[in-house]
């Protein structure tokens, strides 16, 4: 996936302005930077959830818009921090809309076979039939992963998925992340908050300040004291657990 | 106490609407007719000038009541339409047509006030009781409740065949206010003066109960001294020109934006506002379809919806806060 | 090893015996509801028919069918328009009659006399002045209420609460069109522009069911996304679906249902937040094809009740709509003020 000159602007105030990266394939890259920075509305952007100003996506050698939406949704998994359903809806029948791009309404033995398998995968064979209402938030958060896998998507793209779960939720999402790319050999790019998160669990990250790329790279590229610094406005430590950067700040 | 000057610009814009209403009507008269005296002087002194007073006394009255609902309430939504004061009242009356036909206008004026105040009250009791408080549900559930009551004022008077009574109650107009039928609004202007007496009070019981025993101001008697003032200037308003919606919405928040929410300094210009109001809707409606005349209820449920929406398009724009003080203050 | 066992259990649970038995139930469900609503029908059509004198009988029929036939094509339109706006805004409580559709249809085919003039042919000729209403409507409407999402940002309440007032304005400014029009026969005048359930409009019958038609197959491919639609927007967008242009179709649809629905039978505000929420209770599912076809069926038989209940006890004097009033603004203060995570 290419991104070039990607541009948005909110009542003449540009929150995203020329941000060009390719997004490597096979790979976790995580978008990082301060709150305000864009890294949301250029996600938004990538997911087609947001209108660009100007600027090119190019997804498989043609540019997003030029793709048919249903086709794209083969392709492209999508999953934002907001996912309030008021209908009354089982895990089961959830994930079974994971199908929709490729069968429509009308489930095939095929689909089943995905389901049951995506369903499976998250480990939510005791809550299949439970309403996704009646669950914690870290099931919830698990039957949309299912959905996600079984909409079969080579690209999948999470907005900020460790919102409001807790540090053993949030590292079990991350983890999942993790799988997704080397189980299932899913591209991967979120947007994340959790600074240590992103470099512990990624491959890529993308930092973000004032709607531009501050700095693209590989994990060990981009956390370094320097960068984190100047992107956060504070002083920042570098330690090094099981071979990754962490980052301390205070 | 100071009067600002926007509250002398009002009173005389006020004065000049006055002089020229006396003077627009079907039958033509002017100054001379009056000296000369006769049917011109008759006319004018049998309709216009109780007219007049009328819809000065409705006007000042409506926004009154509304401004002290909007306080007690702490809700700006909160009015006489909103608040199920009007269709309680209106209850109350179709109670007197079916039950005790004879009882005439004071008679019915206690009934529609009772009800007024039975109707305002539970509303009131329920919406401080219910726990989620957003600043739009209150007035959407006081709606919705007038509209039940309506609908069971509507099913009795079926019922009971006393429809078309019923219905000049429904549409405000104040084609048919002559001398002898309509000194009842009189009631508005001492209701408007107990107001002013206790506006303090009203503001301190509408920041909340901690906060009003905390001033040692008995917060129960101050809200039914509140909520009875407004109901009883509905009931008689209703009574006798019939219904007249959204001023006790609109007057309140406009003269607000300008002059704040202290009543003290609100209420003169929230009455004078009300008053002008009305007499600049009458107008119109006397002189669209001239020789014919439009209810007023028609004009103000035009003007006043549009002016209901733009506010809340604005109050939308702009952050909450105004809005939602309420869930600021209980917490606290 | 048990995991494997696990998998096992899972297909044999899904795949046959669990997605089945729930299907079937509603299938059932409709079934039964669709009996009544015919029952409700016959009953209509037959109780005090005097079928013994073949005259009277023919007479009463010739009466009792046209009102039928257009009591079921409202209850169908209604029922079908206030489902699939609930499905489009996410949420149970609004209705289009809520906001005012209905209101502003009155006041759209009263303008579109009010400046025609009484005595045009768009005034004389009930399926010209339809027409013309309907295209009229289809524009403003949509525009208004998209503009009222777009400027609320879809705060449920405050679309409520400005669709309550709006619905309030648009009836005081047909009233003072028609006072307008001619101040000495304001009642008769109301009459003849605004349909009851005492004075269907049985004129525009043929062009409505022509109507409902058209909308049925040119919208099918967008009804049938409304499963996904519920999901919110990123969901559908996510699986494919192209959001914004499926949703304007739907609007103008549900737009176009409401005129239909008050064009033969007037204004009845609650009658679609009622039945939508019953079929919601009873169909246990979020499959639209049930939802609709049930809440469609709980409209005819409501309103065929109802006609029957005005009919007989009351022998006319009360109006349909009046219990329709008192019963569903009552269920929807329940609704507002209890419904878990509604609003």
């Amino acid at each position: 996936m290419n991104i070039a000159k990607l541009t948005k602007a909110y009542d003449g105030k540009t929150v995203v302005d020329g941000v060009s990266f390719d997004i490597p394939r096979g790979k976790v890259t995580s978008l990082i930077g301060p709150n305000g920075a864009g890294k949301s509305t250029v996600m938004g952007m990538i997911s087609r959830l947001i209108a660009r100003d100007a600027g090119e996506i190019g997804f498989e050698g043609r540019d997003l818009s030029a793709w048919k939406s249903r086709e794209l949704a083969k392709k492209l998994a999508i999953l934002t921090q907001h996912n309030n359903i008021t209908m009354k809806l089982t895990v089961r029948e959830l994930v079974a809309f994971g199908r929709f791009p490729y069968s429509g309404n009308r489930l095939t033995a095929q689909d089943n076979a995905m389901i049951d398998k995506a369903i499976a995968y998250m480990e939510l064979g005791e809550f299949e039939h439970r309403f996704i209402d009646e669950l914690s938030g870290g099931q919830r958060q698990r039957a949309y992963i299912a959905m996600v896998i079984a909409q079969d998507t080579e690209y999948v793209l999470l907005d900020e998925p460790t919102n409001n779960l807790d540090i053993y939720h949030a590292s079990n999402m991350m983890r999942m992340v993790r799988r997704l790319c080397d189980e299932l050999g899913k591209t991967v790019i979120l947007v994340l908050h959790e600074l240590n998160y992103a470099a512990f669990y990624s491959d890529y990250i993308c930092a973000f300040k004032d709607g531009r790329i501050a700095k693209f790279g590989t994990v060990d590229e981009v956390m370094t004291r320097e960068t984190l610094s100047s992107l956060y406005g504070v002083d920042f430590e570098i330690i090094r657990v099981h071979e990754r950067p962490l980052s301390l700040f205070y | 106490m100071k009067k600002s000057l926007s509250t002398w610009i009002l009173a005389g814009l006020l004065a000049l609407a006055s002089a020229a209403s006396l003077f627009v009507g079907v039958t033509d008269i002017g100054i001379g007719d009056l000296a000369a005296g006769g049917m011109q002087l008759r006319i004018f002194l049998l309709s216009r000038i109780p007219r007049l007073l009328a819809i000065l006394c409705t006007g000042a009255g409506m926004s009154v009541a509304g401004l002290i609902m909007q306080q007690l309430c702490m809700n700006k939504f909160v009015s006489p339409s909103t608040g199920a004061t009007i269709q309680s009242a209106q209850f109350g009356i179709l109670l007197s047509l079916v039950f005790i036909p004879g009882v005439g206008l004071w008679g019915r004026v206690m009934l529609a006030f009772a009800a007024a105040m039975l109707g305002t009250w539970a509303f009131v009791a329920f919406i401080q009781r219910i726990q989620y408080k957003n600043a739009a549900l209150v007035p959407l559930v006081g709606i919705m409740f007038g509209n039940v009551l309506g609908g069971i004022t509507n099913f009795i008077a079926y019922q009971s065949e006393v429809t078309q009574q019923l219905s000049s109650y429904f549409v405000g107009s104040f084609a048919l206010v002559i001398r002898g039928n309509y000194e009842l609004v009189f009631l508005a202007a001492p209701l408007i003066a107990l107001a002013f007496i206790y506006a303090n009070h009203f503001n301190i019981v509408g920041m909340g109960r901690d906060f009003s025993s905390n001033l040692g101001v008995k917060y129960g008697r101050v809200l039914l001294l509140g909520l009875s003032v407004s109901a009883a200037i509905t009931a008689s308003v209703v009574t006798v020109v019939g219904q007249i919606s959204y001023i006790g919405l609109i007057i309140p928040n406009i003269v607000a934006m300008f002059r704040g929410d202290r009543i003290r300094g609100t209420l003169c210009d929230t009455a004078l506002s009300g008053a002008l109001f009305v007499l600049v809707a009458d107008m119109i409606a006397r002189t669209v379809i001239r020789p014919y005349e439009l209810p007023i209820e028609l004009i103000v449920g035009i003007i006043g919806s549009l002016l209901f929406i733009g506010m809340l398009f604005a109050k939308l724009g702009k952050p909450l806060i105004r809005l939602t003080r309420k869930e600021g203050t209980c917490h606290g | 090893m048990v995991d494997a066992k696990r998998n096992v259990s899972i297909w044999t649970k899904t795949s046959a015996a669990a997605m089945n038995p729930a299907r079937r139930g509603n299938a059932r469900k409709i079934a039964i509801l669709s009996l009544l609503t015919l029952l409700a029908g016959a009953a209509y059509l037959l109780v005090l028919s005097y079928p013994e004198k073949p005259k009277l009988f023919a007479y009463v029929l010739s009466l009792r069918i046209p009102t039928l036939i257009v009591m079921v094509i409202a209850a169908f339109a209604i029922g079908c328009a206030s489902l699939v706006f609930q499905s489009i805004i996410g949420n149970r409580i609004v209705t289009p009659c809520l906001l005012g559709m209905n209101a502003m249809y009155t006041l759209v085919h009263t303008a579109v006399v009010f400046i025609a003039g009484s005595g045009s042919v768009v005034a004389r000729n009930a399926n010209v002045s339809f027409i013309i209403d309907l295209i009229v409507m289809g524009t403003a409407a949509t525009f208004i209420y998209a503009y009222i999402f777009k400027k609320t940002g879809n705060n449920v309440l405050y679309v409520l609460l400005i669709g309550t007032v709006l619905s309030s304005f648009f009836g005081s400014v047909q009233s003072t069109m028609i006072r307008v029009m001619d101040p000495n026969e304001y009642d008769a005048l109301l009459v003849t522009l605004v349909a009851d359930f005492n004075n269907v409009n049985a004129e525009v019958i043929a062009l409505s069911i022509v109507l409902l038609g058209a909308l049925a197959f040119f919208l099918r491919h967008d009804l049938a996304l409304l499963d996904v639609i519920t999901l919110g927007r990123a969901q559908a967008i996510n699986l494919g679906v192209d959001y914004e242009r499926t949703v304007r179709r739907l609007m103008l649809g549900v737009v176009l249902c409401i005129a239909v629905a008050t064009a033969m039978v007037g204004p009845i505000s609650f009658l679609g937040l009622i039945i939508a929420n019953l079929a919601r209770q009873l169909m246990k599912t979020h499959r639209h094809s049930y939802l609709i076809t049930a809440s469609a069926l709980f409209g005819m038989a409501a309103i065929i009740a109802g006609q029957m209940i005005s009919q007989h006890v009351f022998s006319y004097a009360v109006p349909v709509s009046t219990f329709i009033t008192i019963g569903g603004g009552a269920y929807f203060l329940y609704l507002l003020l209890f419904t878990k995570g509604g609003v």
